[in-house]
């Protein structure tokens, strides 16, 4: 699995990880993350808790937002 | 960052996102309606231009008089269009104020058609003003325009039925059949009107989202700052 390397190229991302309290990540897809309610995807956002994928690929949190 | 400073920073950014959700759909429904008020002005010149090419004059014996539908452009048209400008100047974004026009640009509908004798040309424009209504981007107006077009067209059509299909006996059931079209044509419409303010609402989400991303950084690195501060500049030497 790999980290992109190029800031600001738009990426998108089509699935996400969230990582629980006990450590395990939990993966949903993006739709199914954007279907979670506004309240919940920004605190799990400002908690840094996701991860964010495009394929096998890693992508930062900033990368994934701004290509969706 | 505790738990409670987590949810009261979420709390204020969804807050933020809802007021430029609110914000964004305010400013398109006062837009529209400046906009409306517009085409009602235009729809008044067009309608008096209507009437003095179609049917400028009437013969009684040998005395030529201004036609009838000349001053029922000018009098109904400026009645038709008063109430929508004034609340478009007075009260825009109002629910009322889009309700109104909406019912307003059917009646004009209903009295261009009239002017120009029924033509089945002139129906167009019951179909162009609901694509207008569109605008809005707030279905129920689709409704109301619905609503008033097919109680136009059923009173008219069974009282002066010449006015509204240009014959003069037409099956009692005409008005159902303008009124089907109009309703398949509101149904596309209701759906693009519901997809538009979804998607208003996800540009919302989306600013909400980056904010919230950027909040949790700085919030993280000002606790690494504390935790672990920069080491100490050396001196120049």
């Amino acid at each position: 699995m790999t980290r992109s390397s190029t800031p600001g190229s738009p990426a998108g991302y089509d699935r996400i990880g969230i990582a629980d309290a006990d450590g395990a990540i939990r993966y949903l897809s993006k739709s199914e993350f954007e279907n979670l309610p506004v309240a919940e995807r920004v605190r799990l956002l400002m908690g840094g808790k996701l991860q964010f994928f495009q394929g096998d690929r890693q992508l930062t949190a900033r990368e994934a937002l701004k290509g969706a | 960052m505790t738990a409670s400073d987590l949810d009261a920073a979420a709390n204020a950014i969804v807050q933020r996102a809802t007021q430029r959700f609110r914000a964004h759909r305010d400013q398109i429904l006062s837009s529209t309606d400046r906009l409306f008020m517009w085409l009602m002005l235009g729809q008044w010149v067009f309608a008096i231009l209507i009437a003095l090419v179609y049917s400028p004059y009437a013969w009684e014996g040998k005395v030529k008089t201004v036609h009838a539908h000349v001053y029922t452009a000018v009098f109904l048209g400026a009645a038709l269009s008063s109430l929508p400008i004034a609340l478009a100047l007075l009260r825009p974004g109002w629910v009322v104020t889009r309700h109104v026009i909406a019912a307003a640009q059917m009646l004009w509908s209903a009295m261009l058609i009239h002017l120009t004798g029924g033509r089945i040309e002139t129906h167009f424009h019951v179909f162009g003003s609901l694509g207008f209504l569109v605008a809005y981007r707030d279905w129920p107006v689709l409704i109301t325009a619905t609503l008033v077009v097919a109680i136009d067209h059923l009173i008219r059509g069974w009282i002066w039925p010449e006015s509204v299909y240009g014959i003069t006996n037409p099956e009692w059931w005409r008005f159902l059949e303008h009124a089907f079209w109009v309703a398949f044509a509101i149904q596309f419409l209701i759906i693009v009107c519901i997809r538009s303010v979804k998607d208003m609402r996800m540009l919302a989400e989306k600013g909400a989202e980056l904010e919230a991303l950027s909040e949790g950084e700085w919030r993280r690195s000002s606790v690494l700052e504390r935790v672990d501060p920069a080491p100490a500049r050396p001196a120049a030497v």
